[in-house]
């Protein structure tokens, strides 16, 4: 490099630049900016195995509220009744299901950022598609839990599944409701699995390098792998079918969801293109999700700055425009629909969405959700500056939380009979919210110990694919397929 | 593989590591007495070797084929058992079918290719194997078993074509 920018200085002003034009690529890329492997599995490991008191504080009170707000709660609502929630006639869906479609909406970022981008080899992926995937298995979690507490009778869950019994029932595979539960199901065991098979080596990197309960644990976890060309070829073939064949699984999932609503015949429900509808704002919150999840482990993590730098944020920011956009046009063409048919009821359930006692979350789902990431994520700085990526990324999940909620509770309080009509005032709901939520930040940050969150070995296969290469006078990037 | 005569060279890099498997094929070595082994995902075409035999995709259309038929079982033959009139709908209808079928396709696919991996990596496998850290760290490592050859010849070969260490393979608890 010496030798380099002395060449440099003697060809004049022009070409000074060059050294530095490299040095840059490689301080803003990390693929460009390799180190040997021992380093990065010692940087992983240190990730995990250093812990502050405070994350202990922090993790000690998220246990007080999931043991308060979802188990105290939550023992209250089987104990008395469903009568303790929100719900009545004719709002019999309410922040259980908001709820649900939310975390369900949660998942679908990890497969999006771990599979979509891996099928268009977007290489920018690499250090975070686990902490993406680890989201969508969590999420699943709470989206499982929230129509557990809608049911009531939690402890008959079981009746779901279909299997001859004496009571001749049988689930009605033409419900929506059916196909919700098959779909589910398919997703949370298909991301599981996606996520479980390339942490397989990281556990083997692990075990190799831990002692004491750590190292019997990882023992079990690596189930003997030590990275031989057969257990690579099998892993690989796996994880690329998973990769094309989750997607449609994905896409399915919320589309399927959103036929919960929209195969019934209800002003602001019965809409053609509520799938897609609800698969962008899948993504337009699980994105957002990510970005908050990537920027908090940056910050609080050791080591985490050398793997996740400001590229990466930039790259999720024009993602979320893209998605933000994406979400507005499908908005719009729902919206439009509707208020042009001329329908009594649906002209009704509009003005209630936008003048009614929550009107102001219908006001605040438009700003947060268009107009704030609109204004702010197509200037770069804005995209590669964690605090106000976090700040977006919020305000875009609240926006779609709000959207659920303007969706359900609020669209069911208006409806063909004036004389059913009636609010929505959640009531237990409320803190079981809140214990889900707490209990998704309590799982991933158990998981951030025990899981390495950066899959070393996909980190060194990219930093092994990149490579600088002149193009005459131009240090240009080329990347090898190793796949 | 008889212990006695395995040895475990570890390389670097995979340029000399290639160069030791074209030397180990110079020496007569056949191809199922060398083994590669390597922390970060490598392919046989690197080492100019026919690729390993897997039963993966076959056990993935396998599974594809089986969720197939469940899901058939689900939305053709419970509606017929279990008659329910929904709205109007016939028992056995197009596209509920399609939904149920294509779900369950989807999950006999990829949980049979989950499963196939296990088998076939012949997972969990907690014996003792041969097998150095280092690998771990981005080294790779050839496994020979140098029946019929001079094992210490063979390691001298190795050591001169550019191995870090060449050793006598012992199983140890991973």
């Amino acid at each position: 490099m010496a030798v380099m920018a002395n060449s440099n200085q003697l060809h004049g002003k022009g070409h000074v630049m060059e050294p530095d034009h490299e040095a840059h690529l490689r301080e803003e890329h990390l693929m460009l900016d390799p180190r040997p492997r021992s380093e990065l599995n010692a940087m992983v490991m240190e990730s995990m195995t250093t812990t502050s008191w405070k994350f202990w504080a922090v993790a000690g009170f998220l246990a007080l509220v999931v043991a308060v707000c979802l188990g105290y709660y939550w023992y209250l609502m089987i104990r008395d009744g469903m009568g303790i929630a929100g719900i009545n006639k004719p709002v019999y869906w309410g922040i259980f299901l908001v709820n649900t479609v939310f975390w369900i909406g949660i998942s679908h970022a990890g497969t999006f950022v771990s599979a979509l981008l891996k099928v268009f080899k977007a290489e920018y992926r690499r250090p975070f598609t686990r902490a993406a995937e680890l989201m969508t298995t969590f999420g699943l979690v709470q989206a499982g839990l929230s129509i557990f507490m809608h049911m009531g009778r939690v402890w008959l869950f079981y009746w779901l599944f279909p299997y001859p019994n004496e009571r001749g029932l049988w689930p009605n595979f033409h419900s929506p409701l059916a196909w919700d539960f098959l779909a589910i199901n398919t997703y949370l065991l298909s991301s599981t699995m996606y996520l479980t098979m390339p942490l397989i080596p990281d556990f083997a990197m692990a075990r190799d390098r831990s002692t004491g309960w750590r190292k019997s644990l990882y023992r079990v976890l690596a189930m003997g792998f030590r990275g031989t060309e057969a257990e690579w070829r099998h892993l690989r073939f796996a994880m690329n079918l998973f990769a094309y064949a989750i997607l449609p699984v994905m896409f399915s999932v919320h589309t399927i969801v959103s036929w919960d609503f929209a195969a019934a015949m209800r002003p602001g429900w019965s809409s053609t293109i509520f799938g897609p509808y609800f698969v962008i704002g899948a993504l337009q919150s699980g994105l957002s999700a990510v970005s908050m999840v990537l920027i908090v482990v940056r910050s609080t993590m050791k080591n985490m700055k050398y793997f996740i730098r400001p590229e990466h944020l930039d790259a999720l920011g024009k993602l979320m425009l893209i998605i933000s956009m994406s979400w507005g046009y499908f908005f719009f063409n729902d919206y439009i629909v509707q208020w042009y048919n001329g329908d009594k009821y649906t002209d009704l359930l509009l003005h209630f969405h936008e003048a009614g006692p929550v009107g102001y979350m219908w006001f605040l789902m438009i700003i947060f959700n268009v107009v704030i990431p609109w204004a702010t994520l197509w200037n770069k700085k804005i995209r590669r500056n964690p605090t106000a990526l976090f700040i977006i990324g919020f305000l875009v999940n609240v926006a779609m939380w709000f959207e659920r909620y303007i969706i359900i509770p609020t669209s069911l309080s208006i409806n063909r009979f004036p004389f059913t009509y009636q609010f929505y005032k959640p009531g237990v709901e409320i803190p079981l919210s809140f214990g889900t939520l707490a209990l998704f930040i309590l799982l991933y940050m158990l998981a951030t110990r025990i899981l390495p969150i950066v899959p070393v070995w996909e980190v060194h296969e990219g930093q092994a694919a990149h490579s600088i290469k002149k193009f005459g006078k131009e240090p240009v990037v080329t990347i090898s397929d190793l796949e | 593989m008889d212990n006695k005569n395995l040895l475990l060279a570890v390389f670097a890099d995979i340029d000399p590591a290639a160069h030791a498997v074209d030397l180990l094929r110079s020496l007569g070595f056949g191809e199922d007495q060398i083994s590669v082994i390597s922390g970060f995902p490598i392919s046989e075409a690197m080492f100019g070797r026919k690729p390993q035999k897997s039963h993966v995709p076959l056990m993935a259309l396998g599974g594809s084929i089986l969720g197939l038929l469940v899901g058939l079982f689900f939305g053709v033959w419970t509606p017929l058992t279990y008659p329910l009139n929904v709205g109007g709908q016939p028992l056995v209808a197009g596209p509920p079918v399609i939904i149920v079928i294509f779900e369950m396709t989807m999950l006999g696919m990829l949980l049979s290719t989950f499963i196939a991996v296990f088998l076939d990596s012949k997972f969990p496998n907690l014996k003792p194997m041969e097998y150095v850290p280092e690998i771990s760290d981005g080294k790779i490592a050839l496994l020979i078993n140098c029946e019929g050859h001079n094992c210490d010849a063979v390691s001298k070969e190795l050591q001169q074509s550019g191995a870090e260490s060449v050793r006598k393979a012992e199983a140890n608890p991973l």
